[in-house]
């Protein structure tokens, strides 16, 4: 049957190409994340590496040989010493690291050193200029480091560190910088062995012994273990440098890699929309070569033959789309890491990794998942009766039956998992409601072809009015009701899932705000923890911050600690803060937390009593949901108060106009940096807690709505082709409506028409689904924080709905102008 | 209709010089040569001829499904040669019917849909009790509201024929339409077409290479080579058979 799927895909190759494009990308998607992990991995390597790039072990303390020890060996000299002395070793040396600071003729810089010896490998660095620190004021520095600090061969800085004096080093060489993100932060200076163990004076630890053998690396590690054990340094593990690397690998990436493993999520949801368009794309082809095939079970072909004949189809073409597919994923990953090493030279490091598996699992997956979707319409082809090809094949629609099994299951798992979802959204357990939605989603699809077909039967006739064209587009619609669904599925599974996360993210977004607003009572804060700051310095300032536009208005305050009795036996310390109840009356959130004189508002915690003694006078209680950092007075008040004198500060209240949004907010919070001197991630408050959630939740919902959008096009890539292949399917039929008076115009307008009612009706049903889920996961993840707010993005949902209807009017356009241009009688001839 | 409102003329369909070519070259078929023929209103007339005559691609360019190479077909006052694809679409809907072999009705919507169809495309109401007159003569009346897998072969032609007459146009165009019936089912349909030009005007064109069909007709054209070769009025099956089997020689 070789020969005759050839032929077949050869005569009908137009056909194909959608569901080629569909696997391809499918199967790109799921290329592209095993791609970014192995070269995450690959980039880590070259990076975290390199200290061993060209050693045969690494041997260094470990704690997990030891369970339970209470320190690990220190290393010291004296080890690599005993260590060079060992017949198999030809090079050894330690990774030690004294940290301190040079100093240039103009600047200081943070220095590492590191003990070097030429005849040891000069401690894995690799010289580019000059030679070797043999003296003890020689040292070489890093190529980088150098060049930002304007040193070179031949000059003299001064080192110096907790433990030793300054002296003054020569420059003798340079040596190449290192991409290991644990040592390239600082200058990394090489000097002999005796000069470091000078200028570490003993503190620095050595932390691996990097080994070079002349034998095998079996027995020059035997031979090390031996000389460990012999030591009594039983926590001394020896390892291949290529372990070592992993190990370090995997500790800097936390042992797994979650980027991967999300990824891989969504190019799962990529795959499963894949699958649902191969299944319509061959049950459509399947039908429509019904004659075809019955005519082959008239010449003799077995039943087998039938199906096997359908599935090497599948099989060819799933095997060129997910080649194609991994083509297309490793050019974007190379492409994409080419424009990391232009836009970033620092990350000249970063590597293209194509592992066998990464490149075989994706053609596999692809294939495997192309042919299962297509055993499904292949074992249909083999059920066909010969008979079938002499009988004219013109139903009206066909009937659907919807599996009793696949209703009683899908209904259960409906249940099940609304139930749990319930369950999680009042409980707030999000693990609960994940589960439900894992559960409810399924039976939801399962069921799908109870209520997709009749939703776009009961639309279209109420879209379609009095217009004939637009009847028959709603009767066409749901002519092959399993079509349609499988059809609308694939595009409600994507839409479902990207307005879900639009719903959740904006519920979370606004929620969170509201909970930040009613705990930050004032919208910015800065606080002089580390300086003093006279009064006449912060009235200029505040003169400045209120001349600053977005602000409207700003007050200073003053805190400092005072013990507080409450009653109870135990006198404790709180922070009080000293406020100006005029001036607090403008920046404060909650008018309820301006205090009057002799009233203390309380922050932090809520005392029962009506009266508290602090600082040694009596004070009137006023509770507050607020937070911040002191209970709040007013100056008068604060002036009679005992106050511990050691840890006063004062600070500035800001008040942000609700019109500045995150941007805003940011380009403020630079501004008043820059007027108080206090650095901008230490100023904090509500509305820089907002901004601070509202970016991070936005770049999050853009990220994975971005990578939902791969899954949508899959699924409009199945719109026009499902409708196309009706279309062709229907050629007789919109002929003889030529026929009879239907104008070009017309016909496409139909077709359009029914293209606009699968997609719009699919996006439709996936925003109700999405808003449905979005609320609930939202209220499970959030439930916890308090009181929520629901808010539904609908802009972005209509606009989910207007490019799911502009998509499919655009997947109406070629088969449309094609069916128009043929003639009523070429259509008609058509069997 | 707009029919009744043009200035009637003799003949409800005239044909000149009609040519029309297919392929190039070594492929190329002249399937009709200078055809010249009229159509009487209110005839029954069959075209025939043996398989390549012409006879298909003569009722194919009168009824404005495909387009002749050169000369005029005039229906309702209009030349179809002169006409845009739209104004050819307004009419097939208006002036001209069909009657297909295999039925071509749309499967989707109910009998009485199907015959409405022409009407509802141009928008246009129907006349009420012209439709009951074409339902009660088809014999239609209890299967409006089937749809057309659920119709017999001959109840789907009679629809199609209830279609045809419904605009009352100018010509209804049959294309072998007893080939997928049997003879009874045939003649019956047969009957029913020669009564509506006997009793409601209509002009009918049919082709077929049925002797029995032809048999029906006020007129038979017989085609040869892409040119009109003769015609037998008040044909029997024996004359028809007769002139074929001439035909063939």
């Amino acid at each position: 049957m070789l020969h005759v799927a050839l032929s077949n895909i050869k005569t009908y190759a137009r056909r194909y190409i959608a569901v080629i494009l569909a696997v391809a990308i499918g199967t790109a998607f799921l290329a592209a994340t095993l791609s970014v992990n192995s070269s995450t991995q690959a980039t880590l390597k070259n990076s975290l590496g390199d200290a061993y790039k060209n050693a045969d072990l690494v041997a260094y303390p470990d704690w997990d040989l030891v369970p339970g020890a209470e320190e690990l060996t220190e290393l010291g000299l004296k080890d690599i010493a005993d260590v060079r002395n060992l017949p198999e070793v030809s090079t050894a040396y330690g990774l030690a690291y004294a940290d301190g600071l040079l100093r240039t003729a103009d600047n200081s810089y943070g220095v590492s050193a590191q003990p070097v010896d030429p005849d040891q490998g000069l401690g894995g660095m690799e010289l580019i200029e000059g030679r070797a620190p043999q003296g003890s004021n020689e040292i070489i520095i890093d190529a980088s480091h150098a060049e930002e600090m304007g040193v070179s061969i031949g000059d003299v800085v001064a080192l110096e560190n907790g433990a030793i004096s300054p002296a003054n080093y020569n420059i003798v060489g340079i040596q190449r910088s290192t991409t290991n993100p644990r040592t390239s932060a600082y200058a990394l200076a090489g000097m002999s062995e005796k000069a470091w163990q000078h200028f570490s004076g003993g503190q620095a630890l050595i932390t691996e012994i990097v080994v070079n053998g002349d034998g095998s690396d079996e027995s020059l590690k035997a031979e090390l273990e031996k000389l460990f054990a012999g030591k009594k340094m039983a926590d001394m593990a020896v390892v291949t440098a290529d372990e070592k690397v992993l190990n370090e690998v995997a500790q800097f990436t936390g042992g797994t890699d979650q980027l991967s493993v999300i990824l891989l999520v969504f190019a799962l949801i990529a795959l499963v929309v894949t699958g649902l368009v191969v299944v319509n794309t061959f049950a459509v082809v399947i039908a429509q070569r019904t004659r075809e095939l019955a005519l082959l079970r008239i010449l003799g072909a077995k039943r087998k033959q039938i199906r096997s004949s359908v599935l090497i189809e599948a099989l060819l073409i799933g095997i060129l789309a997910s080649i194609l597919g991994v083509l297309l994923a490793v050019a974007l990953m190379a492409g994409l890491i080419q424009l990391l090493h232009v836009m970033v030279p620092e990350m000249s490091y970063a590597a293209l990794a194509l592992t066998p598996q990464g490149l075989a699992i994706p053609i596999l997956v692809g294939v495997l998942m192309t042919v299962v979707a297509a055993s499904l319409p292949a074992r249909r082809a083999m059920k066909l009766a010969p008979l079938a090809a002499l009988r004219p094949f013109d139903a009206a629609s066909v009937k659907n039956r919807a599996g009793k099994a696949r209703i009683i299951f899908g209904s259960l798992f409906v249940v099940a998992g609304a139930s749990l979802l319930a369950y999680g959204a009042i409980q707030g357990d999000l693990v609960v409601a994940f589960l439900g939605g894992l559960v409810s989603f399924p039976g939801i699809l399962m069921l799908a072809s109870l209520f997709v077909p009749s939703s776009v039967s009961g639309i279209g006739k109420a879209v379609a009015g009095k217009s004939t064209a637009g009847k028959l587009a709603a009767l066409n619609a749901v002519r092959n009701p399993g079509r349609t669904t499988a059809t609308a599925t694939a595009l409600l599974i994507g839409v479902t899932l990207v307005s879900m996360i639009m719903v959740g993210g904006q519920t979370a977004k606004a929620s969170l705000n509201n909970a930040v607003a009613a705990e930050f009572p004032v919208d910015m804060m800065v606080s002089f923890y580390d300086r003093q700051v006279s009064g006449a310095e912060t009235k200029s300032m505040l003169e400045q911050i209120n001349g600053v536009d977005g602000i409207t208005a700003s007050s200073s305050f003053n805190s400092g600690y005072a013990d507080v009795d409450m009653g109870t036996d135990e006198m404790f310390n709180a922070e009080v803060m000293s406020v100006d109840p005029t001036s607090f009356a403008d920046v404060a959130l909650d008018p309820n937390i301006v205090p009057a004189d002799g009233e203390i508002v309380y922050v932090l915690g809520s005392p029962e009593n009506p009266t508290v003694e602090v600082g040694g006078q009596t004070l009137a209680v006023k509770n507050s949901e607020a937070m911040l950092s002191g209970n709040i007075v007013t100056e008068q008040t604060f002036s009679k108060l005992e106050i511990d004198e050691a840890n006063q500060y004062s600070g500035i209240l800001i008040k942000v106009d609700s019109d500045v949004n995150a941007a805003g907010v940011n380009e403020l919070v630079t501004k008043v940096s820059a007027i108080t001197g206090v650095e901008s991630s230490m100023i904090n408050g509500g509305v820089v807690m907002k901004s601070m959630f509202s970016q991070i939740i936005d770049v999050l919902l853009m990220i994975v709505s971005a990578l939902l959008a791969v899954a949508v096009l899959i699924a409009l890539i199945g719109v026009a082709n499902t409708l196309s292949l009706s279309i062709l399917e229907r050629t007789r039929e919109n002929s003889l409506l030529r026929a009879l008076g239907l104008k070009k115009k017309q016909l496409r307008g139909m077709l359009a028409t029914e293209a606009v009612l699968i997609g719009g009706v699919a996006a439709l049903l996936g925003l109700v689904l999405g808003v449905a889920y979005g609320l609930l996961g939202a209220r499970s993840a959030l439930a916890s924080m308090g009181t929520m707010t629901y808010e539904i993005p609908w802009w972005q949902l209509a606009l989910v709905l207007l490019i799911s209807i502009v998509a499919a009017l655009l997947a109406s356009v070629t088969p449309g102008r094609r069916a128009a241009k043929l003639s009523p009688v070429e259509g008609l001839a058509v069997e | 209709m707009t029919s009744e409102t043009l200035p009637k003329t003799e003949d409800a369909v005239a044909a000149r010089g009609l040519t029309k070519t297919y392929g190039h070259d070594s492929t190329r078929v002249e399937a009709l040569r200078d055809v010249n023929v009229s159509f009487e209103r209110s005839r029954f007339t069959a075209i025939m001829g043996p398989s390549g005559s012409g006879k298909s691609t003569l009722m194919h360019c009168l009824a404005g499904l495909d387009t002749a190479d050169s000369g005029e077909i005039i229906i309702g006052g209009k030349n179809l040669l002169e006409l845009s694809d739209d104004q050819l679409t307004e009419m097939r809907r208006e002036q001209i019917g069909f009657v297909f072999q295999s039925f071509n009705l749309v499967p989707t919507i109910t009998a009485k849909d199907n015959i409405l169809l022409p009407l509802s495309l141009a928008g246009k109401k129907h006349d009420r009790d012209w439709f009951n007159t074409v339902i009660q003569a088809l014999g239609l009346g209890d299967r409006l509201n089937h749809k057309p897998h659920e119709l017999s072969g001959g109840q789907q032609q009679r629809v199609a024929v209830a279609r045809a007459l419904l605009t009352r146009p100018e010509v209804v165009f049959g294309d072998e339409p007893t080939g997928n019936l049997d003879s009874r089912t045939g003649a019956e349909v047969l009957s029913l077409m020669r009564t509506s030009t006997r009793e409601m005007g209509q002009t009918i064109i049919m082709v077929t290479h049925d002797p029995v069909a032809a048999s029906y007709a006020d007129n038979v054209l017989l085609m040869k080579d892409g040119t009109i070769v003769g015609s037998i009025q008040e044909p029997t099956v024996a004359t028809v058979t007769e002139a074929l089997a001439s035909l063939a020689e």
